[in-house]
């Protein structure tokens, strides 16, 4: 049964969940809990001491559900109504503008990165993308 | 009593969630996004009804528990794109630490350059974070978990939406700036986005969306540190 395989999954994910939380306070780290467990999945994941199958159809379900999970959480913006009028929508500027401005400056510092790197050991080329409409 | 009203918000959510994206399957458009609709609509209903956040989250609580397998489970793709990070490692692990930074600095120097209070400031510091992961960034500096998913969602429609203009006016030719910029900037968003622009682009984006998530908490603290020491 597949629903049954996917729940199980789903608990083997919140056992690493706290797990991670766990070392979290143990070590007081600064990363929330479930960073550390997805940290210590990937790991455990890379070293085969997790087989990809026990975790698969569990992550997949939840993946595909993820938006759903954050409504709880977005609704809470029913206390904070006025971000959406007078000065509360100027941080929507403010969000936009620093948006355009990190997709820039990480784009550029990726193909500065990988163009030295092409250049001192030629290795992976740089894919150029034709801009649309410009084969038509 | 109290296990059935919060059961009943359980179903009320699933439902409303399940329903809208159904009509996004239909007419794909961005503005149908179920993230966004879904949302709209429970507020709506919470308000109408005159029902409390408080009350609502009795039952909202249980799913908001699946958040942090839902942030575990994000290994998963990592896994199964570990070849596109190996091969790419400085190129993804630069590209968004410098974004990463330039991201949360700029929102943060702006809200207050325009005098909005520290529980903004530090709400808009995990924007271009995916969800789940920056909630509790965002509670964990003593942020606010639901401007901060507004923020998080504003900051996706921008690559969305933005991000062919982006990408034509500032000359971003190369796939791999393509992908690694709209993850960075527009984690899960961007990354439908970057669909458009060829597989490369896809699998680099998602990549640098996880890596995002998991850098973006580590600096995320010492950003905020940075800001208010």
């Amino acid at each position: 049964m597949k629903i049954i395989r996917i729940i199980a999954q789903v608990a083997v994910l919140y056992i690493f969940f706290l797990a991670g939380d766990y070392l979290q306070k143990l070590m007081h780290l600064p990363v929330p809990g479930s960073i550390v467990g997805l940290l210590l999945l990937f790991i455990l994941l890379l070293f085969k001491i997790v087989p990809v199958k026990l975790i698969e159809d569990g992550s997949l379900f939840i993946l595909a559900y993820l938006p759903m999970f954050f409504i709880p959480a977005t609704a809470g913006i029913m206390n904070h109504l006025d971000i959406f009028s007078g000065r509360g929508l100027m941080m929507i500027g403010i969000l936009v503008a620093s948006s355009v401005l990190t997709m820039v400056v990480t784009a550029h510092a990726t193909e500065w990165i990988t163009v030295r790197r092409t250049g001192s050991r030629s290795r992976s080329k740089i894919t150029v993308v034709r801009e649309k409409g410009s084969e038509a | 009593m109290n296990i059935l009203l919060a059961a009943g918000f359980v179903l009320m959510n699933v439902g409303i969630y399940l329903f809208m994206s159904m009509l996004y399957k239909r007419f794909r458009l961005p503005v149908l996004l179920p993230a966004l609709t879904a949302t709209f609509t429970v507020v709506v209903l919470l308000l109408g009804f005159n029902i409390s956040y408080d009350t609502y989250m009795i039952g909202g609580e249980w799913i908001n528990r699946l958040l942090g397998p839902a942030v575990v489970s994000l290994a998963y793709p990592l896994y199964k794109q570990r070849h596109v990070l190996w091969q790419n490692l400085p190129a993804i692990l630069g590209g968004t630490v410098i974004g990463l930074l330039v991201g949360m600095f700029s929102g943060m120097l702006m809200a207050v350059g325009l005098g909005f209070s520290k529980l903004y400031v530090l709400s808009i510091l995990p924007k271009s974070i995916t969800t789940a992961v920056a909630i509790q960034i965002s509670s964990n500096l003593g942020g606010d978990s639901s401007l901060t998913s507004v923020f998080v969602m504003i900051a996706g429609f921008t690559g969305a939406i933005g991000g062919p203009y982006i990408i034509k006016l500032f000359r971003i030719r190369s796939e791999s700036g393509i992908g690694i910029g709209l993850g960075t900037a527009s984690h899960a968003l961007g990354t439908a986005k970057a669909l458009e622009y060829g597989e490369q682009s896809v699998s680099m984006s998602s990549v640098a969306m996880t890596v995002c998530a998991i850098v973006g908490s580590i600096v995320g603290p010492i950003v905020s540190w940075i800001m208010y020491h």
